[in-house]
């Protein structure tokens, strides 16, 4: 498979994939406390996007479906798509199979974001400003520890990491400080926004994040090439045509853009950008040309997945955020010490 | 000959490809080149030698717009500074050092990464990009990998893939930084083959090159090198003299014609002990003394020789370790003049050695010499009755000489000097 011609390789993968996701869409629908059979779930889908017009439908079960769980399911393929395909991209931007979008203080700007977004009160006027006061707050943290790598007009990975770190660390204690006054009501809302819930996701959520999300994702999709060179190394890239360091910056603000505003509305569900690209790349092999839609694939599949899991259990779901990080963090682990014993990169 | 890996060649007598003018960089305000002045031209296969740290790589990539010195560079007449790396891409092509790769890319996939500065990015690789990279994997006898993954070659394929991606760059201007470095000779010679064809078809090579004796094989030009300056630039014979080396490698070279090969050629002295007070005086001819001659000069001996006639290869021998040797007319004997010369050297030094050499008449009266000496040391390494073509007469003084000399074989040479 990974001799095959890259475009060979996208034509087999990505149809295959689809079709997954697809099978995914339709059980994540069909199931929950109201079971629908999968056969009706997709017609009452179907019927809703006017492609079938069947007034035989029973009415509770096509509001359950279209109005609570489908939006449910579409934030979680977007979310999912934009959240694995930036991990593939800054894995490729870092040389890393470490890397992932959290690195670059993502979740944390968008957490304290979101605190000020309760605290102040904004967060209960409109459905849209707390996805946009978490938004302003990842823009505005990457933009500071990018700054804060600069070096001569370069950015530095390592010091980008380091100080990603360092600057989290910080955020996060000024949004622990702020959580430690607020009343028991505003620390259960962030509370829950951290774990990442897609409970309660509407038709306004979708709208808010699917354009931005596929117009991103279409941008970085056309940096495939740019990454694959960058794989060669820095100076080689260089050789060969690339401004590595343009590239870089260009990649970095994109990402932490589709990071935001995925985040933004979910919460930081956590591991999806760094496992899902990687065991992509196992199959699909290095070229980014492949590795990033086949990535965003296998993201939206897995966080469906994954809240498909956590709908299961009678007694109350449990947040999807809480499944990605019981699945990602063993699978991290492996992947520290084979790494280790293989002696890769980190 | 590909003339589409080539090129047309045809210069037109237009201006240099490539000229350097005062280039200085700095690495945090340490100089890493100093002045450096050359131009370029197509045709030229230019080897960069010196030693490790002169700037050859770091120069490379000031060329290739890595690095950002000051200063003036100039290709095709336009400054490279005002180009972008896409542009100069598609003027110059270069194989960095470390070459190693580490994701599963396919061979192709590679080799098409040289094409790069030629797309755009809605526009893909067209069948004539892949013709290109074709033309160019055959060229360096990788078509064949065309599909393996370049982390699972040998050192040795993947350089000549990564040749075949420079080739589809297909740039005037090709720089090779230490190229060999990873490859064992067979590949280094194909290599530098493959290099030297491409500047005989009017591309311009420059090329930092570890090995000297390979450098003088196949470049046009030699521009060496010291702690970042141009110590000496011309063709290999201007440029590999003793001084050079000296002066930049540290090393007390002898530097000469190689007889076998036709080219400048040069022996690094291993020695470092002194015999300065020993004086040695050799006889010897058809190149039986060259080796001899050598081992004493290492040794550090003061070194005395003859008689050779003309043509003879101890004779150049001796002139290039640059030492006194006396020489007669050839095909003819040893006249009076030469003799008595001879024994006067023979006399001067402290000990004379008769090298394992071939006697006729010509040369017969080198024995009369030899008996002169205040101590003789004869090498034998063969049979002296199967050296003797004077009917016995030379066997008999050689025998006569034996009696009162030092015999050993010319690899126990070192144990009595």
């Amino acid at each position: 498979m990974n001799n095959l011609n890259v475009y060979k390789k996208m034509g087999i993968m990505l149809p295959a994939m689809f079709l997954l996701l697809l099978f995914t869409i339709i059980a994540a629908v069909a199931l929950g406390a109201v079971y629908v059979p999968l056969g009706r779930s997709f017609r009452i889908i179907l019927d809703n996007i006017g492609l079938i017009d069947d007034p035989a439908l029973p009415q509770e079960q096509v509001s359950i479906i279209f109005r609570v769980r489908l939006p449910r399911v579409i934030v979680a393929c977007v979310a999912g798509a934009a959240l694995s395909a930036c991990g593939a991209v800054m894995q490729g931007l870092f040389r890393n199979p470490m890397a992932d979008p959290g690195v670059l203080g993502v979740s944390s700007g968008a957490g304290l974001g979101a605190i000020i977004a309760i605290t102040t009160g904004f967060a209960a006027r409109s459905i849209y400003t707390m996805p946009l006061f978490a938004a302003v707050g990842a823009l505005c943290t990457v933009t500071l520890i990018y700054l804060l790598a600069l070096r001569k007009g370069k950015i530095a990975p390592l010091t980008l990491i380091l100080s990603g770190i360092a600057v989290s660390t910080f955020i996060g204690a000024v949004t622990q400080f702020i959580l430690i006054r607020s009343n028991t009501y505003e620390v259960r809302r962030y509370v829950f926004w951290t774990m990442g819930g897609l409970s309660g996701m509407m038709w306004e959520q979708v709208r808010l994040i699917t354009f931005p999300v596929l117009v991103l994702l279409a941008v970085l999709m056309m940096f495939s090439r740019e990454l694959n060179l960058l794989q060669l190394g820095e100076e080689e890239a260089q050789s060969l045509g690339l401004e590595p360091s343009r590239t870089r910056k260009l990649l970095l603000l994109f990402t932490s853009l589709i990071t935001a505003v995925a985040i933004s509305v979910c919460g930081p569900v956590s591991f999806v950008g760094l496992i899902v690209p990687h065991m992509v790349r196992l199959i699909a092999g290095p070229d980014h040309r492949l590795l990033i839609p086949a990535s965003a694939l296998g993201g939206a599949i897995f966080l469906t997945g994954c809240d498909i899991l956590g709908r299961l259990p009678a007694d109350g779901e449990i947040h999807v955020g809480i499944i990605t990080a019981i699945l990602g963090a063993p699978y991290f682990l492996y992947l520290l010490i084979r790494t280790r014993r293989v002696g890769g990169a980190f | 000959m590909n003339p589409e890996i080539f090129g047309n060649g045809s210069t037109g007598g237009r201006a240099r490809l490539l000229r350097i003018e005062n280039l200085n960089y700095h690495i945090d305000g340490v100089p890493i080149l100093k002045d450096i002045s050359f131009e370029a031209d197509k045709k030229e296969f230019i080897g960069l030698i010196g030693p490790n740290g002169a700037g050859k790589t770091t120069l490379l990539k000031c060329i290739n717009g890595i690095n950002k010195g000051t200063g003036c560079i100039e290709l095709d007449g336009t400054d490279i500074r005002t180009l972008n790396n896409r542009q100069i891409a598609s003027k110059i092509a270069m194989l960095h050092q470390d070459t190693t790769v580490t994701f599963p890319f396919t061979v192709m996939d590679i080799v098409l990464t040289g094409r790069y500065h030629k797309l755009g990015r809605f526009r893909p690789e067209t069948t004539e990009d892949y013709a290109v990279a074709r033309r160019c994997m055959e060229y360096t006898d990788t078509l064949k990998l065309e599909n393996r993954l370049i982390n699972t070659l040998s050192g040795g394929e993947r350089q000549r893939a990564l040749f075949a991606r420079v080739l589809a760059q297909e740039t005037d201007l090709i720089l090779l930084d230490e190229p060999s470095a990873s490859l064992d000779i067979a590949y280094e010679e194909q290599l530098f083959k493959y290099a030297r064809e491409l500047s005989d078809n009017g591309k311009a090579v420059i090329a930092a090159v570890h090995d000297l004796k390979t450098a003088v094989r196949y470049c046009t030009r030699l521009i060496m090198m010291k702690e970042g300056r141009i110590i000496a630039d011309g063709s290999p014979e201007s440029v590999i003299t003793r001084e050079n080396l000296r002066s930049s490698y540290g090393v007390d070279a002898i530097v000469y014609r190689n007889r076998v090969t036709g080219l400048v050629d040069f022996h690094i002295s291993g020695g470092s002990r002194s015999r300065k007070d020993l004086s040695v005086h050799v006889i010897g001819g058809g190149g039986s003394a060259c080796g001899v001659i050598r081992q004493l000069f290492e040794a550090g001996c003061r070194i005395t020789a003859g008689v050779f006639p003309h043509g003879d290869s101890d004779l150049s021998c001796a002139d290039i370790f640059g030492i006194r040797a006396l020489a007669c007319r050839p095909f003819s004997e040893i006249d009076d003049n030469s003799l008595k010369e001879n024994i006067e050297l023979v006399k001067a030094a402290d000990m004379t050695i008769l090298c394992d050499m071939p006697f006729g008449l010509q040369n017969i009266r080198n024995l009369e010499a030899a008996a002169y000496a205040s101590e003789l040391i004869i090498i034998e390494d063969t049979d002296p009755r199967n050296r003797d073509f004077t009917g016995g007469k030379a066997l008999e003084l050689y025998n006569g000489l034996k009696k009162r000399a030092v015999v050993v074989d010319s690899a126990r040479l070192h144990e009595v000097i």
